[in-house]
Order: C-alpha cells, then sequence, then structure tokens
C-alpha cells in the first residue's frame, strides 16, 4: 500500500533551534496514528510541514503524491485539498452556521462546487459527525464537542486523503473526547489516514493505536497498533 | 454513535453558471460586504484618495491647457513681425521680402498692409480704444516672418533691424527672453504640480494600504481557514484587491463628477476667457478627463492593496 504520507530525513530549524532532526516515517491509508511529546517536542511543526504551513530545511516529504519539500506556493492549495485539518480551537466563523461552516470550507477550496452540492454535503458530513440536526445552529449555540465535530465535518467534506489534528480534544472533557476518538476511528475506517497530536495519555494508551513520540524533536519510538507501551515522553516531559 | 463520512461523488451541472457565480459572489460580493462593514476604517483613504484624484483631475488638465498654451506661445514667438517705415518705398520693401523668402531658415513671408494691421489690432483686447482715439491709423504696415526655428527668430531679427525698409524706432516684434520666461514658468509650474501630486498620493497610497490591512486583520479568522481548506491563493487576495479597487472606483467617481462639473462649468460661464486662457479644453476633454481619473483612481485602489497584501498577509 503506497503511503500517504512520508517523511524522508527531514529536518526543519528555526533559527538557530532544531524543531524536527532527521525524522523518517510513513502514514498509510485508513491508519489511525497518534502524535505524542511533550510540549516543544515538534508536534505542531510535523502538522504544519504536512499541511506545507512551512517547508523543511532538509529532506524529502511526500504528502498525498506530492513533493511537499519542494513544492511551489501556486500548488500549495491543491496539496491542503487534500489534507483536512482540525484545531484545538475549532476555528469556526462565528456569522456563518454550522452547515455554512461546513459548505464554506468546502466552496472556498473548490469554486465548482454549486450551492445545493455544498449544501448537500455539509449535510451529509453533519450527519456523519452525529449533528445532522444542527446544521442551522451558530457555533455560538453548540457545546464545545459539538463545535469541535462542526470543524471535523469541515475538514473532511472534500474528502481528504488525510486528516490531522493538533490536539483535538485540547478543550474538551473526558467524555467527549472519547466520542471524538470514536469519530477518527470511523473516519479512518472508511479509508482516510488520521494523525493526531495528543497530550491525551488515557486515550493513547487505551485505543492501542500507532503511537510516534517525538522528544526535542527527534521521532524517538514509532508503536504499533495492537501494543501497550510505556509512554517514554512523559519521563522526559 | 456517530456515522460516516459520505464518499459519494455528486453531478457536476451546470458547470460555467455555477463558477461564475461563486466567483462573482466570493470576488465581489465578499469584497462589497467587506467595504461596506469596514466603511469607518475606508473613509479615510476615500477622503485622501479622492482629494489625490480631484487634484490629479484639474492638475491634468490645467497642465493640458497649458501645453497648449505653450505651444500658442510658441508658434507667436516664431512669428517675427517686420514693421515697415510708412514711407518705405516698393521697391526695398520687395527686396527685402525677397531676401527673407530666400533665406533657408524662413518658412513663409506675409504682407500686412495698414489697413490690416488696424484690423488685427482691433481684435485684440484693449486696443480698439487706442486705435478708435486717433485719426490717422497708428499701426505700421509690416512684413510676418515665419521662422522655422524659433531659436533662429534672434538671427531674423539681426538679419532685418536696419533694413532701409525697416521702421527704425520700432523695427520687429522680437522680445529677447520671452519665450525662456514662458519655458520658466511652465516648468516651474510643472514641477510644483509633480510634487503636490507625488505627496499627494503617497499619503493616498499610504492610508489605502492601512484600510487593507484593517480589512484584512477583521478578516484573519476567514483567511486562515480559507488558506487550509485549499483556497487557491488569488481566491484569498482577489476580495481584498477588489475592496481596494471599490475603494479607487468610489473616489474616482466622485472626484471624476467634480472635475468634469468644475470644467463644465467654467467653459459654459465663461467661454472667451477659457480659449484664451485654457485653450483646447472642450467639454470632450473634460470627460475624458473624469474617465482618466477614474482609471487611474481603480488602478491605485487595487495596486495600493495588492502592496498591502504582500506586506500583510502570511502565505
Amino acid at each position: 500500500m503506497r503511503p500517504i504520507v512520508e517523511f524522508a530525513g527531514v529536518t526543519r530549524v528555526y533559527g538557530s533551534r532544531v524543531a524536527l532532526d532527521d525524522v523518517h516515517l510513513e502514514l498509510l491509508p485508513g491508519e489511525l496514528t497518534f502524535l505524542v511529546g511533550p510540549s516543544g517536542a515538534g508536534k505542531t511543526t510535523l502538522l504544519k510541514l504536512i499541511n506545507r504551513e512551512i517547508r523543511p530545511t532538509s529532506g524529502q516529504l511526500w504528502v498525498a503524491g506530492m513533493p511537499a519539500h519542494q513544492l511551489k506556493s501556486s500548488r500549495v492549495a491543491e496539496l491542503r485539498r487534500r489534507v483536512g485539518v482540525v484545531f484545538q480551537d475549532y476555528k469556526l466563523l462565528p456569522r456563518l452556521t454550522a452547515a455554512e461552516n461546513v459548505a464554506f470550507g468546502l466552496q472556498a477550496g473548490d469554486l465548482k462546487v454549486s450551492d445545493e452540492e455544498a449544501r448537500d454535503r455539509s449535510v451529509d458530513a453533519l450527519e456523519a459527525v452525529g449533528l445532522g440536526d444542527r446544521g442551522d445552529a451558530f457555533p455560538h449555540q453548540l457545546s464545545g464537542g459539538q463545535q469541535q465535530r462542526v470543524a471535523v465535518a469541515r475538514a473532511v467534506v472534500g474528502q481528504p486523503q488525510l486528516l490531522i489534528a493538533d490536539e483535538p480534544t485540547g478543550n474538551l472533557d473526558q467524555e467527549t473526547a472519547w466520542e471524538m476518538m470514536a469519530l477518527f476511528q470511523d473516519i479512518a475506517a472508511w479509508g482516510t489516514a488520521v494523525l493526531v497530536a495528543t497530550h491525551n495519555v488515557d486515550i493513547v494508551t487505551r485505543l492501542q493505536r500507532r503511537v510516534l513520540t517525538l522528544v526535542h524533536g527527534r521521532l524517538v519510538r514509532d508503536q504499533p497498533a495492537g501494543r501497550t507501551g510505556r509512554m517514554a515522553w512523559l519521563a522526559s516531559s | 454513535m456517530a456515522g460516516v463520512v459520505v464518499k459519494g461523488r455528486f453531478p457536476r451541472r451546470r458547470l460555467i453558471q455555477v463558477v461564475a457565480t461563486n466567483l462573482v459572489r466570493h470576488l465581489f460580493g465578499g469584497a462589497a460586504r467587506s467595504w461596506a462593514r469596514n466603511f469607518g476604517s475606508t473613509a479615510p483613504a476615500l477622503g485622501s484618495m479622492t482629494l489625490l484624484l480631484l487634484m490629479a483631475g484639474l492638475v491634468g488638465l490645467t497642465g493640458f491647457a497649458l501645453h497648449n498654451l505653450e505651444q500658442v506661445e510658441t508658434g507667436q514667438a516664431s512669428l517675427l513681425h517686420v514693421y515697415l517705415r510708412d514711407d518705405a518705398k516698393p521697391t526695398d520693401v520687395a527686396a527685402l521680402w525677397r531676401h527673407l523668402l530666400n533665406d533657408v531658415r524662413v518658412a513663409g513671408v506675409t504682407y500686412v498692409n495698414k489697413d490690416q494691421a488696424l484690423e488685427r489690432a482691433q481684435r485684440i483686447p484693449g486696443l480698439p480704444q487706442l486705435a478708435d482715439a486717433t485719426e490717422s491709423n497708428p499701426f505700421p504696415a509690416s512684413l510676418d516672418v515665419q521662422v522655422k526655428k524659433i531659436d533662429d527668430v534672434a538671427a531674423i531679427d539681426a538679419l532685418v533691424r536696419y533694413d532701409v525698409a525697416v521702421d527704425p524706432v520700432y523695427p520687429t516684434s522680437y522680445d529677447e527672453g520671452a519665450y525662456q520666461r514662458i519655458q520658466a514658468v511652465l516648468f516651474g509650474t510643472a514641477v510644483a504640480g509633480f510634487a503636490l501630486l507625488s505627496l499627494l498620493g503617497f499619503v493616498a497610497v499610504t492610508v489605502t494600504m492601512n484600510s487593507i490591512k484593517a480589512a484584512i486583520h477583521a478578516r484573519r479568522d476567514e483567511i486562515t481557514i480559507m488558506q487550509l481548506v485549499g483556497a487557491p491563493r488569488w481566491m484569498v487576495r482577489g476580495p481584498f484587491v477588489v475592496e481596494g479597487a471599490i475603494t479607487g472606483a468610489v473616489a474616482g467617481i466622485v472626484a471624476g463628477l467634480v472635475t468634469f462639473g468644475l470644467t463644465f462649468t467654467g467653459i459654459t460661464a465663461a467661454a472667451g476667457a477659457f480659449v484664451r486662457f485654457a485653450p483646447g479644453v472642450t467639454v470632450t476633454v473634460a470627460a475624458a478627463a473624469a474617465a482618466l481619473v477614474l482609471l487611474v483612481g481603480l488602478a491605485l485602489g487595487s495596486g495600493s492593496s495588492l502592496i498591502s497584501l504582500r506586506r500583510h498577509m502570511e502565505t
């Protein structure tokens, strides 16, 4: 199976600080992977590299078949349409309803999507995340967990090959966090590679999915799914 | 338990219509809404740009009039009137005429008799009273010499000044330095106008850039989301360029209308003075100037936006 993401000796340096150091890894379609590590370990840098918000200082990075390490600015949008992104703070537009937020994500990325199609696909995506009846609600009328679900719906409505999430449960209670993880498992089950950066040890430990551990910019552990490993980074955090 | 994301493909109906609708709504609709919403921060830009364009229109029309005036003055300055003695012999006048015609620096020579000179003087403001004050005709006959190059007028003057047929008291119309004085005044006016417009242009562009910066700041969440969902760069930046163009267009329309209105009023209220002091400035020219002001407004507004986007929007 061809990997969706492939890091080959990727290093990213900010000034004199090495944020990511010679990282090699592959993410496969349908795989739910956790990215863990202490604060400042390079998790966000790794996600930003995948979404081509930044370029590697050295090494090669392939995302959905595109060379992110040497991608021209004019082709960045094309790459991003293949990657869905979920943030800790949801990043929903407050003046749009849930359905409009999802449709906005769809139509901003593709002018060929009609209003009718955007509406249909938004409703479908909201139903998929369990919010089919809250499409007309504005973000302030939704709970944190519901807002995060809308953000997930917006991220996947364009049917990306890869979904990356940066601390998606950071603002949620434990019960809602588990619901979010169930949602990510569903999305992965449909063939989308899902990479979740998180500090939530309980979820990582109990789900027994693949776990990548970053410490000081180095990938110190790549634990396959089905294993229960010690959270090595906890000792160094 | 949540459901799953639908992976089905939806039919692409009425593709061109859909793309056009989305494009217009996103680029122009979004820009117009944002412009109206941020009017408070746009107003200073609108004001300064309107002032700039109005000044540009008026200075442009003045420059056009001065250019035409210069052409007229240049034409007049290269026309040398050689005044003849009242008692000059026809043979001497004919000899002088032939001598001038044979000179390669001369384009043509016309004889003007005293009656024609009087008639011409009566068309010049102030001179009819002088002509009427005396019973006899005080204006001398002349040979009007059209010199090819204005620089040769002095040489032709020196050539004819002491001819026997020429009036020894007031031999020619040559006024050394008159043309240079006109040139100096025109150059000074052009420099002052350019400096004023440059200053106003700098202010207008700076204020417009700041208003676009404010618009970017107000819509930063929307921009972030658009960038992250893979909106093309032109689609993210386009509405801001259109927003700047709207500011420029509104300023251009106001300035263009005022420029046209003032010029039209001037032409209709004082047509004679306009023809003399602003030759060539007609209603058509005023309309063209107004249209040009509008185009400059559009270019300035969208250009300022582009500069602001380069500086303030993250890629």
